[in-house]
């Protein structure tokens, strides 16, 4: 099966290669974009696994991005240099993934970097990007949607810091895209990924623009992933198969909407035998004006319980057997608000507060109580911050070339849709 | 008006949302109450007593004379670094002193040394290590030595303890870790011919095949190695005539167990039929710590150690086997089985040898169901109250003690 996704995209770049020649011919300039972008935050969570509440300040998705075309080839990248800041891990209760609990992982170093392709011959764009990146599943990047904290389903809904080779077509308004990636998730910010997992992984995913004219511009997505051994990374541990559906909604205008609402599975699989599933629900939105905004999250998502290290916000990676100390269930609500933003030239610094009520619930009687082991299965989050942001503005995170929404020809792989200001 | 449609649909999903909260099942605590107050259960293995540990979830159990040594493992509202030690002179345990293991999440396992002069420990996660106690004062053991070194950074989930040519050797499974410097499963075998200086005298990775290592057998010079996915290894540490030694041991003979997940090993010496069988205990999934487990029993025949061949089986509906204790002198094998308490099983004589409707057959391989062959003799800690999830087993004298991750330390009457 790997062999086979191999082949039909080393045939798919070939074609890509033949074609670009029509947008070389183009003779467009080069052009380079270049931003930074960092959030000062203060966060209190009550209920933290070290049973009180917690504040705690830090700097939080610091990045750099750059987006470069030069004739036909676009690269784009972005260094994330939360390795540095929040080595311990962001205080989330509820957030899981990399081996961290009720914390988010900080992301690689080199977060995305892929070079690709496209042809422009309208009707029909297609696309081949390959690197490191986003693997087109779920929805998209949660770091580039309004709110500063991560959902609970971040590893049940997105794919990323993959070794990854996309390809994508748009017809009209079908797109399709299909990857072969590799599936071990990073060990930490800076250890590069096994090469030699390339490809043991694969996912499609379909979307359909304009899906719902009522809604305005409407995008219908299902997508499928086969990921094998995320948590083990020399390959022996569980695999997984994912699925997700979404529809986003955004729009322009005075005020500015954005909705997404997704539903996410993840089965874990053994030697080919299905062990846990894990569900994830969420409905998020904003409306803005100019740069000031509101947004709400709801979300409800299962977590797989794990033994914890001697630190309570760490877990074992990999997991030693197949047993699990059970699924909770998370209900978070968390609201935002975007105040106006100070501008200086193309800096600007945009304050921010965010709340969440977060409430945790045993689906069985296996060991991990969140009451006991939390005191509570109630807890709040507090933060506010100020984004800070110079130059380029990576928008909408996880598509390339082709599947950009508005990229007929695609210059950038990052859409101009919603928050144009706020929330950024 | 687009806008107002979105918002309308996006209030209608959060409101919606919000209005169900589940409720969450109150939180259980350890207990010793016996469903109706019967001192069996039900049971054939009626219960003599019990000791209650509520604030760590308990692990295995070694006993030894008048003294029980239980350990514990993960966060329940303390962490699992906590040897607990048990008075059992009584019908009830008490509990007399505990040992705390410090930089440990989990202790996974505990051995005491054919003398009784030495209590072992395996300590979990990273910085594992095999922690070393003298027991001259058994009620108050006290620590001699402490073995943490790259090769059992990772976590040593088991410690095996047993004398080759009189020398006391340990028989560590040693975890797998990511971004390790080994990052994969081992064994790890340690000279403990001097305590207060034990020395690793031989590491092997495991095959990523397997890929997990947790626990071994060793017995007259023979290591049994449950390789999960890969089954069974005999290894001669000496004791096989193949010029094994704990420093260079040889592969003998394996074999790949039905279903995988090898788990741990038993090899028997029944004075009536001899060393012709090995117990294997499979751990499967999928399994919610506390409520479910899966998993067989396997039985070998190993009379030929280069060729063991897999002739019989024991399965529980709902449940799953963990570590295995014998009475060899009654053959009578007391099973741990999590969720379902302890199942005591006869396993003397011949094995392999039942009428059709007694077999089962899985490809090309028929094996005898010790269920229907009537070879279940005795249940323990089976009534459902209170809720029961057995780790380890260990037979002494007529009583077999059985560690429960969720209440502590039972004392059972054995079936004969």
């Amino acid at each position: 099966m790997n062999r086979r996704v191999v082949r039909v995209l080393g045939r798919a770049l070939i074609a890509l290669v033949l074609v670009s020649d029509v947008a070389a011919a183009q003779d467009a300039p080069p052009a380079l974009a270049i931003g930074a972008h960092a959030i000062g935050l203060v966060t209190q969570a009550t209920h933290t696994p070290e049973g009180r509440t917690l504040t705690e300040a830090y700097l939080t998705q610091p990045i750099v991005s750059a987006d470069v075309r030069a004739g036909w080839l676009q690269a784009m990248g972005m260094l994330n240099f939360e390795g540095l800041t929040l080595r311990r891990g962001e205080l989330d209760v509820g957030e899981w993934g990399e081996g961290y609990v009720d914390r988010r992982h900080p992301h690689a170093y080199l977060h995305e970097l892929v070079v690709g392709a496209a042809t422009s011959s309208a009707p029909v764009v297609a696309s081949l990007y390959a690197g490191r990146g986003f693997v087109p599943f779920g929805s998209d990047d949660p770091m580039s949607r309004p709110f500063v904290s991560y959902p609970v389903d971040h590893h049940l809904a997105q794919l990323l810091e993959r070794l990854v080779v996309v390809g994508a077509v748009r017809a009209r308004a079908l797109l399709l895209e299909a990857a072969a990636f590799d599936g071990d998730e990073p060990l930490d910010p800076s250890t590069p990924q096994l090469a030699r997992r390339f490809a043991d992984s694969w996912s499609v995913r379909g979307t359909l623009s304009h899906a719902l004219p009522a809604l305005g511009d409407a995008e219908l997505a299902a997508s499928y992933a086969n990921v094998k051994s995320p948590e083990y990374r020399e390959g022996q541990g569980l695999d997984q198969r994912k699925a997700h559906a979404s529809l986003r909604v955004d729009g322009g205008g005075a005020f500015a909407h954005y909705v997404l609402a997704e539903l996410a599975r993840t089965t874990d699989v053994d030697r080919g035998r299905d062990l846990y599933t894990f569900d994830a629900a969420l409905a998020e939105g904003a409306v803005c004006r100019d740069d000031a905004g509101l947004a709400l999250r709801w979300e409800r998502a299962d977590r797989p319980e794990e033994e914890r290290l001697v630190d309570l916000f760490r877990a074992p990676r990999p997991a030693t057997d197949l047993s699990i100390l059970g699924i909770t269930q998370w209900t978070t609500l968390t609201v935002a608000a975007a105040l106006p933003a100070l501008r200086l030239f193309s800096a600007h610094a945009a304050p921010f507060v965010e709340a969440a009520r977060i409430r945790v619930d045993r689906t069985t009687a296996a060991l991990f109580d969140p009451l006991r082991f939390y005191g509570s299965n109630l807890m709040w989050r507090t933060s506010v911050g100020l984004r800070l942001g110079v130059g380029h503005d990576h928008r909408r995170e996880g598509r390339y070339g082709a599947a950009v929404p508005t990229a007929s020809t695609p210059l950038h792989a990052h859409d101009e849709s919603f928050p144009a200001h706020c929330f950024r | 008006m687009k806008l107002a449609r979105t918002c309308r649909l996006l209030s209608l999903v959060l409101l919606s949302g919000c209005l169900f909260d589940r409720g969450t099942a109150a939180t259980p605590h350890a207990s010793c109450a016996l469903a109706g107050g019967s001192p069996s259960g039900g049971d054939a293995m009626a219960v003599i007593g019990c000791g209650i540990i509520d604030s760590r979830y308990t692990a295995e159990v070694a006993v030894r004379d008048s003294f029980a040594y239980t350990t514990t493992w993960g966060f329940r509202s303390a962490p699992g670094n906590m040897v607990a030690v048990w008075n059992v002179s009584g019908d009830e345990p008490v509990l007399v002193d505990s040992v705390i293991v410090s930089g440990s999440s989990t202790l996974g396992d505990v051995a005491i040394s054919d003398d009784g002069a030495l209590l072992v420990v395996a300590t979990e996660r990273t910085n594992g290590s095999l922690v070393v106690f003298d027991r001259s004062n058994p009620r108050h053991p006290r620590q001699l030595s402490r073995l943490a070194t790259p090769e059992t950074f990772n976590g040593v989930h088991t410690a095996e303890i047993g004398r080759i040519a009189g020398r006391l050797y340990a028989v560590l499974a040693v975890d797998p870790l990511g971004g390790a410097p080994t990052p994969e499963s081992k064994i790890v075998i340690v000279d403990l011919g001097d305590p207060v200086n034990p020395r690793e005298v031989y590491v092997k990775s495991v095959p990523g095949s397997a890929p997990f290592v947790h626990d071994t057998f060793l017995r007259d010079g023979l290591l049994f190695v449950a390789l999960w996915n890969n089954g069974i290894e005999i290894w001669d540490l000496g004791g096989g005539g193949q010029g094994g030694t704990p420093a260079a041991p040889v592969v003998l003979g394996g074999v790949q167990t039905i279903g995988g997940d090898a788990h741990n090993v038993w090899w028997l010496h029944d004075p009536v039929s001899g060393s012709r069988y090995a117990f294997v205990g499979e751990e499967s999934g999928p399994a919610q710590l506390g409520v479910s487990s899966v998993g067989d029993i396997h039985v070998l025949d190993v009379s030929d150690l280069a060729h063991p061949r897999e002739v019989a089986f024991y399965h529980v509906p709902g449940a799953g086997t963990h570590n295995f204790s014998v009475d060899e002198t009654n053959g009578i094998l007391y099973a741990a089985y999590y969720n379902a308490g302890v199942r005591a099983l006869d396993v003397r004589g011949d094995l392999e040898t039942c009428t059709p409707a007694q077999q089962e057959t899985t490809g090309n391989l028929v094996r005898c169901d010790l269920g229907a062959m009537a070879r279940e003799t005795g249940r323990g800690l089976s009534g459902g109250t209170p809720a029961v999830y057995v780790w380890g087993v260990q037979y002494v004298g007529g009583i077999v003690y059985a560690s429960d991750m969720l209440n502590g330390l039972w004392k059972l009457r054995a079936v004969r």
